[in-house]
């Protein structure tokens, strides 16, 4: 392989000054000309007929343009069920939902007048729990489900409110308890928790009075899936919308799809060309975004006296909140990989996704992998316990290895996970056991194992100019939501082109101009966006060479680029700067532009029946994180003394973006641990929509940490990449799960590990020994 | 909510000219100190008051003096770092610095103050358990003179205190302590640190050579209307030589004399039992390990 220049070393991001010094704008920061401001009316109850709207007194405030309600936006959208109105449509379904919106002159009268619109309701039962809502004879939270548009994979029922089944069906589970020494099953929960990203959600959106055209501003993760989305649920084309894409400042998935945006659009439509801003402060995005999805996880595993594992049958019932939004996908691809990164003869899953009356369930980094592994991997250890094995032993004895064919009927290859598991291990001292400081703190070790798909098959185009002065832009549709993304595709568009990494400049992502991309989500970025610049680099590379041949009276087998040059191979000082071959060729102003597309192509589709695939997801990431805790029994407070996180990215592009990476997720991941639990109350209402009382890791939260790199290789990634943006916080909380289980004897089966939830387990125990 | 009017704000020059301001519009009015709670409030709690009274250009209500009788003065509009860092505080009540240290961030302590929190009186201010069992007093200004009232006695309920509207609160005083006064203030939340207390426990002992307890004080944040003493707890460990068993009998009494409530961060039934945990430790904090030492090393011993 050619030696790499800039692929592979640790540079500083590109977007880090302007963001430290807070030059960046993000799209809350976005003031439009001539702009007016919207104000959200949300729904006060969780299930309920709305009986009368009264908007006469909000419409007279002063200062007010347009107010609007579910009948002025008769419009529905969802990704693969459309089932979500842009503003209440008669009935509401947890509190939270947008019932009508306010477009005024200045935020002030926009807020006093949404205050003034009345509306009453006709309550209907409620559910708040994903099992409560599929028990038998529950009302139907969405009576019209039969008729909405749907994705061709949608599978609804067998229970009330159920909108997407997930089944997973290999070999002969009933078989495989006969064949067992051991069988064990047990129950796990994680529950609500919410994105919580920096800057909360906002969209701006002009209506274009003569042409109809439709622009929305707005940090979407996924512009292209919105703009369609849009299209779709007004029945335009495409063409009528663009999508302006501004900084994001942060999303973990809580800015694909749509949020703010139908409010802004709907309002736009009403305001006479002007454009209108809806921006919700902390509280409203709390309650009317998004958050993870509650899962409760039923798992029950049939075992050998030698720890191989026999059959794994399990449930996961995903709390999807009033709307379908990515449940489907999230039910999916999530139940999926659920039983773990294991050689497994006989397995049986159901994931089923159902509608509740809370706050709209969707993506959050991970995609239901941290559910499943918070189940998963705590019941192995409690199965190493009964059979009196080692943890790692166990784990060494099933795990995934190249060439395994995984029980959804994938031929896996590029497997780093063994390594994943030895290194994280490793640097915790696994096996050293250490008193705590005092008889009442004790001291445990726990890890846990993970593989994360991809969403496949996915689509990425990219265009690559040269100008004459050498300088260098890329046209990538994927968004800088923090990730870094910005600077791995710079770095590969470098590399081709064998510049310098300050000539590279990211285009402004706007509809009318990026190339198509199907989304800054799933991990997918650095693999599919990574392919298609390195493919339009080499494009317009190509073309450098062949516009310098006459240039330097050569064949472009001869020719070759090093150092922002192109020269002879063998005459090295026969060598033109690649702006002054544009100039030569086009003139001072004239711009060469490169081309790539990358497409992961798929064999089969996924069996709906069997739930297998023979290509489930373009490449796998697979994790291992370890964590040394300290529990105190007279307060249940856990302590993480260190976490290791061993990850393998294939290829690390930038290895200081990696640990970076690594780092944030773990923190992610140990607040979600800890601490994090949206609270909502037995009426619906959300108890704790603030960051007062929504507890997120604070740096001193977090123990010294252990980022370690493992490189397997994928054939198929740029230079061997694969990804790395939602594992970082996948295994967290079951490693540390693992860990107090290890400290303290006993097992606690709910998240978060909050001082109170562990004292009081701590007592139960107590008192049953004395019992 | 954000007014819809713009807010009417006064920055008198003298106590006497602040309360005048008062008199004169009424009630409905709030005085600010470092805004800390007040602007919060205001944007995002929709307290809407009708007119605002800055005290920052009043002159003498900030710093801290130590006084010939030996006693020690706190300005009202002392920063809560100023508290922290203060070399007499840390040098003669470490723990009262470090409950000012666990309040907020350090951008948060840089601006608010020690008399803005207490005329706040929020149950879970870190500081007045610290103040309490040092048995501080609060000197109260108004239109009619100066009045002093013990903090325990100020303090009537949340938010409520036993000032007139017109009253400004001007100083904190601790009274001279004695020269083998310990003591330990243990904050418990689940966070590290940007957190409220759940429970917050300040001890201040007297103790002679081999551990006898001349004077015993507990008060308790958080687990009452009002930032409380414990009494009870008091007399268990009053003339006694302190033991683990002793420590864990007063925290037992603390644990039956708090009055705490249910919420969306803890229940009841778990405050009381931290109240009985955390006071235990802190007993034992303050016998065994006392003197000035890091702010840091002082968080660690609450573990």
């Amino acid at each position: 392989m050619e030696q790499l220049t800039i692929v592979g070393k640790p540079v500083t991001r590109v977007d880090a000054e302007e963001k430290v010094t807070g030059e960046a704008v993000y799209g809350y920061d976005l003031v439009l000309p001539k702009m007016l401001y919207g104000k959200t009316v949300f729904s006060a109850r969780p299930h309920a007929k709305i009986t009368r709207i009264n908007t006469e007194k909000a419409r007279r405030y002063p200062g007010v343009v347009a107010v609007i309600t579910g009948a002025d936006a008769p419009w529905t959208h969802g990704e693969s069920i459309k089932d979500k109105p842009f503003l209440a449509q008669g009935k509401v379904r947890y509190i939270g939902e947008p019932v009508a919106a306010v477009a005024a002159e200045d935020e002030d009268a926009a807020q006093a007048a949404a205050a003034l619109v009345e509306v009453e309701y006709e309550d209907l039962p409620a559910y708040f729990s994903p099992e409560d809502a599929c028990k038998p004879g529950a009302v139907a939270i969405h009576e019209d489900f039969a008729g909405y548009r749907k994705a061709d994979f949608i599978v609804s029922g067998p229970m009330p409110n159920v909108c997407e089944h997930f089944k997973l069906r290999t070999g002969d589970v009933e078989r495989g308890w006969k064949e067992a020494d051991l069988v064990l099953a047990e129950r796990y929960s994680v529950p609500t928790i919410q994105h919580a990203a920096m800057e909360p959600h906002s969209a701006h959106a002009q209506v274009d009075p003569e042409s109809g055209r439709v622009t929305i501003w707005v940090a979407n993760d996924a512009p292209f899936r919105a703009l369609h989305e849009i299209a779709e649920a007004l029945g335009v084309a495409n063409e009528k919308i663009r999508l302006i894409n501004p900084l994001q400042g942060g999303g973990f998935g809580s800015k694909g799809g749509l949020k703010v945006e139908p409010i802004a659009v709907a309002l736009a439509y009403h305001t006479k060309g002007r454009p209108v801003r809806v921006k919700f402060n902390r509280q409203e995005t709390f309650i009317s975004t998004l958050v993870r999805h509650e899962c409760i996880v039923e798992i029950k595993s049939g075992v050998k006296k030698d720890g191989t594992l026999v059959a794994r049958q399990m449930a996961l019932y995903w709390g999807g909140g009033a709307y379908a939004e990515k449940s489907p996908t999230v039910c999916i691809r999530g139940s999926l990989p659920a039983p773990g990164p294991y050689r497994i003869p006989h397995v049986k899953v159901d994931g089923y996704a159902v509608y509740t009356n809370k706050p709209v369930s969707g993506a959050f980094r991970g995609y239901g992998i941290p559910q499943g592994a918070w189940a998963c991997e705590q019941h192995m250890d409690e199965i190493a316990k009964r059979l009196g094995m080692d943890a790692v032993d166990l784990r060494l004895k099933n795990i995934f290895v190249d060439g395994d064919l995984a029980y959804w009927g994938e031929q896996l290859h590029s497997v780093g996970l063994k390594e994943t598991l030895i290194k994280a291990t490793q640097a915790i001292e696994w096996g050293k056991k250490q008193p705590g400081a005092r008889p009442t703190v004790k001291r445990g070790k726990g890890f846990a194992c993970i593989s994360k798909p991809t969403r496949t098959p996915t689509m990425s185009r990219a265009g690559v100019l040269v100008n004459g002065k050498g300088e260098i832009s890329v046209l990538a549709g994927t968004v800088e939501i923090g990730q870094g993304c910005s600077t791995i595709l710079s770095q590969v568009a470098a590399e081709e082109l064998k510049v310098p990494l300050e000539r590279i400049r990211m285009a402004p992502l706007d509809t009318d101009v990026i190339p198509f991309d199907a989304s800054t989500t799933s991990s997918r970025s650095t693999y599919h966006m990574g392919n298609a610049v390195r493919r339009a680099a080499i494009d317009v590379r190509e073309k450098l060479a062949e516009m310098a041949c006459p240039m330097l009276e050569a064949k472009k087998p001869d020719l070759a680029f090093a150092d922002g040059k192109v020269f002879l191979k063998d005459q090295p000082q026969m060598a033109l700067p690649i702006g002054e071959v544009v100039r030569r060729k086009l003139g001072n102003e004239g711009i060469v532009r490169g081309d790539g597309s990358y497409t992961y192509e798929i064999g089969k589709d996924l069996d709906l029946e069997t739930g297998h695939s023979d290509h489930a997801s373009a490449f796998y990431m697979y994790a291992t994180q370890a964590a040394e805790v300290e529990v105190d029994e007279e307060t249940g407070r856990v302590r993480l003394l260190r976490m290791a996180a061993a990850h393998d990215v294939g290829m690390a592009i930038n290895p200081l973006n990696c640990a970076g990476q690594i780092e944030g997720g773990l923190a992610m991941g140990i607040g979600s641990a800890l601490h994090e639990h949206l609270v909502v109350d037995d009426q619906g209402r959300v108890r704790n929509p603030s960051f007062l009382d929504y507890h997120l890791a604070t740096s001193l939260d977090v123990p010294k940490l252990i980022p370690i790199i493992v490189e397997c290789a994928e054939p198929e990634g740029p230079y061997g990449a694969k990804g790395l943006g939602e594992p970082g916080l996948a295994p967290t909380p079951a490693a540390i799960g693992n860990a107090v289980a290890d400290a303290l004897g006993m097992r606690i089966y709910d998240l978060p590990l909050s001082p109170e939830r562990v004292y009081w387990e701590i007592q139960q125990k107590k008192k049953k020994t004395a019992a | 909510m954000r007014r819809p009017e713009p807010l009417e704000i006064f920055q008198p020059a003298s106590i006497r000219e602040a309360s005048a301001i008062v008199k004169e519009k009424g009630p409905g009015g709030r005085f600010l100190a470092g805004g800390t709670d007040l602007v919060i409030a205001m944007k995002e709690k929709g307290l809407s008051p009708k007119y605002v009274v800055d005290l920052k250009r009043v002159p003498n209500l900030s710093g801290i003096c130590e006084e010939a009788d030996g006693s020690l003065t706190i300005g009202a509009l002392t920063t809560m770092r100023e508290v922290e860092t203060s070399p007499a505080v840390c040098k003669r009540f470490p723990f009262l610095a470090q409950s000012a240290a666990e309040v907020g961030s350090i951008q948060i302590r840089n601006r608010a103050t020690i008399g803005g929190n207490m005329a706040n009186a929020t149950p879970s201010a870190d500081v007045a358990p610290a103040l309490l069992a040092l048995e501080a007093g609060v000197k109260i200004a108004g239109a009619a003179g100066e009045r002093t009232l013990n903090l325990g006695e100020f303090f009537r309920g949340p938010g409520q205190t036993a000032m007139l509207p017109e009253e400004i609160l001007t100083a904190i005083v601790i009274p001279a302590a004695h020269p083998n006064l310990v003591g330990e203030y243990i904050k418990f939340s689940p966070r590290e640190m940007m957190d409220l207390a759940y429970v917050g426990v300040a001890v201040a002992l007297v103790l002679d050579g081999k551990k006898r307890c001349d004077a015993a004080r507990i008060a308790l944040g958080a687990v009452s209307p009002t930032p409380m003493r414990a009494p009870k707890a008091e007399a268990v460990i009053e003339k006694q030589i302190l033991t683990e068993e002793l420590a864990q009998r007063a925290g037992d009494e603390a644990a039956r004399e708090c009055k705490p409530i249910s919420d969306v961060r803890s229940s009841a039934e778990y405050r009381r039992a931290m109240v009985g945990a955390m006071t235990k430790r802190a007993l034992l904090n303050a016998a065994e390990r006392p003197g000035p030492v890091a702010w840091t090393e002082r968080r660690e011993r609450r573990y």
